[in-house]
């Protein structure tokens, strides 16, 4: 008995393995390679470099702009975040606490977005953005990414402010506190685990946002590290220079890795919660 | 509570008064709170989606002057072959990707849930990680894969024994488009994982004890009692799937373009490459394909959610 549960663990281990090795195994060959010279790559993929490469990231930070990309992306990734999350928290305390006239319309129309499949509007949408003059430009692109409705995130926010209870929000009226008030220091220190699991989201989403910033940003000056790199794959056809497209590959990721790293416990929480609201 | 009600009575007179100072006072703050995002959905979602019904009526290439031409955009689409080819695409990944990925990330999952071996956590972690990197990383990583000359998988193959040559996975017509289902679902089955099992870690374990009772085996288990149980969930995963294999085409825009020949072009990307792609521009006939693409996506998410409640009654 016991020796069967040991050869069925191999078996479940051996395909979690199997699985794992598909992840590691790419980026780490991506890692190996960006450490080498193009020769060596060109010559046999397998075998270690003579000497480690780290000046491929040196050329691939100049060569393809990172430190302009990366404040254009700072600003962008920046900028929509915190407008964003000021006026999504804002908003969702605002609809989901708060009784008005219309409140039931305004949440109909929001509603409506989960039936809008979103790309089939994007030729219209820039005309829009075209005849108020934010094309091509990282504030206009923070504007659009910012201000709207995303229903998971006020669903994620509407349901940690929906459990503080009423009478702590009664009472500070009580004691002739405004509606600002109470936000500031009742509702944002109440729904922080809500407003950190949106804010995560915001990130990711906004770090690895490729499409929006491709098709608004058309001066090369104001490119975010996305739409960096696939421009500097574009060229690859042309260069042929492997090592520092791997290496650029390693830099665009090292902020993802990064923010993984610190808010694992966060992101797979959050992960969850996508799961009970579908 | 009795202080509560005596203060309340003391300013009875006082709060009706502030009571309409304060009436003032919160209807500006709830105009300031809903009409940013409000606005900006209505400006920058719910107007252009009401636009694209007048612009699939237009001869319009963005720049000059345009032409209403009633339903002749309607009537070029069902004529294009492009656009059957691109939805003939789109109903490869449709059954391909939802599928493979539902069934790898619940393997996965109940692999990871059946036993807690102490490098599970590790494992998940890991499983997640390509659900965070950007599609543009993911397409340079398995464009790395595919390429002839240098790429890991003909070095791979070679290694065990399988010459493939100098073959370009994704820029063969016959092999392009399969070779884009592995990128997809590598970046897509993470999540499933985590999701599939903190559902099934979330089944009560007095669910199981009867049937351990009885004497029955882990298959029955896994087949009587977790996915029936978790079986609500994994339907919502695939409807989700289901739908960004109709509309999702950044991968491939990355990854190939639509090439070789059209043979990776999917309906959005067509859309894409017709308002935004190199030459001229026809933002009326790809408003036109915007409009059916947002048929079709209604209509599978009815069908879908339809079948789905008949199939939630058999359970």
């Amino acid at each position: 008995m016991k020796e069967k549960r040991n050869f069925k663990d191999i078996i479940f281990r051996g395909i979690l393995y199997l699985w794992g090795l598909t992840i590691i195994f790419p980026l780490g060959w991506v890692l190996f390679e960006s450490l080498k010279t193009n020769p060596e790559f060109f010559a046999n993929i397998w075998a270690l470099p003579e000497k480690l490469q780290f000046g491929n990231y040196i050329k691939a930070w100049k060569e393809y702009n990172f430190g302009k990309a990366l404040l254009n992306t700072l600003y962008y990734v920046g900028g929509s975040m915190i407008l964003g999350l000021f006026f999504t928290t804002l908003n969702a305390y605002a609809l989901t606490r708060i009784e008005f006239k219309g409140r039931q319309l305004i949440w109909g129309l929001i509603m409506m977005s989960l039936f809008l499949p979103g790309i089939n509007a994007l030729v219209p949408q820039y005309v829009v953005m075209r005849d108020l003059g934010l094309t091509n430009s990282l504030s206009g692109l923070v504007l659009l990414s910012s201000l709207g409705e995303t229903v998971f995130y006020l669903m994620i926010l509407g349901g940690f402010m929906k459990s503080i209870p009423k009478e702590v929000e009664e009472s500070a009226f009580l004691d002739g506190a405004s509606h600002w008030q109470v936000f500031w220091r009742i509702i944002i220190p109440l729904s922080t685990p809500g407003i950190v699991t949106v804010a995560i989201f915001k990130f990711i989403d906004f770090y690895n946002a490729f499409l929006s910033p491709f098709i608004y940003l058309s001066d090369p000056d104001k490119y975010t590290i996305g739409v960096q790199m696939y421009q500097a794959n574009k060229l690859m056809e042309y260069s042929a220079d492997w090592v520092t497209l791997f290496a650029g590959i390693i830099i665009a990721m090292i902020p993802s890795l990064a923010v993984f790293i610190f808010f694992q416990k966060w992101i797979l929480k959050g992960a969850t919660l996508g799961s009970v609201k579908g | 509570m009795a202080v509560y009600t005596s203060t309340k009575k003391v300013k009875r007179p006082e709060k009706r008064f502030s009571l309409e100072k304060s009436n003032v006072q919160r209807n500006i703050f709830l105009l300031l709170a809903i009409a940013p995002p409000f606005g900006g959905y209505l400006l920058f979602t719910l107007y252009p989606n009401i636009l694209s019904v007048y612009y699939s009526l237009l001869n319009w290439d963005g720049m000059t002057e345009p032409v209403f031409i009633g339903f002749q955009n309607f009537i070029a689409m069902f004529q294009d072959q492009f656009v059957w080819r691109a939805l003939s695409h789109n109903l490869f990944l449709f059954i391909i990707v939802p599928a493979s990925v539902v069934i790898i990330s619940l393997v996965l999952a109940y692999l990871l849930s059946y036993k807690n071996y102490f490098e599970s956590k590790f494992l998940k972690l890991l499983f997640f990680f390509p659900n965070i990197l950007s599609t543009v990383v993911i397409a340079i990583l398995w464009q790395f894969i595919y390429d002839g000359n240098y790429g890991l998988l003909n070095e791979v193959l070679a290694f065990i024994g399988i010459d493939a040559g100098n073959f370009y996975w994704l820029g063969d017509e016959r092999t392009a488009l399969w070779a884009v289902v592995p990128a997809w679902i590598w970046g897509s089955v993470g999540l499933y994982v985590i999701i599939f099992v903190n559902a099934m870690d979330a089944i009560p374990k007095s669910f199981y004890e009867a049937a351990i009772m009885d004497g029955a085996s882990d298959w029955t288990l896994l087949f009587k009692i977790t996915l029936p149980t978790i079986m609500p969930i994994v339907r919502v995963s695939l409807l989700f799937l289901t739908l960004f294999t109709i509309k999702g085409f950044d991968m491939m825009l990355i990854l190939t373009n639509g090439g070789p020949a059209g043979a990776t072009d999917v309906i959005g990307l067509y859309m894409f490459n017709l308002a935004f792609g190199e030459g001229t521009h026809s933002y009326g006939y790809a408003s036109a394909i915007g409009m059916l693409l947002f048929v079709i996506l209604i209509t599978a998410k009815a069908i879908m959610d339809r079948y789905m409640k008949k199939r939630g009654i058999d359970y």
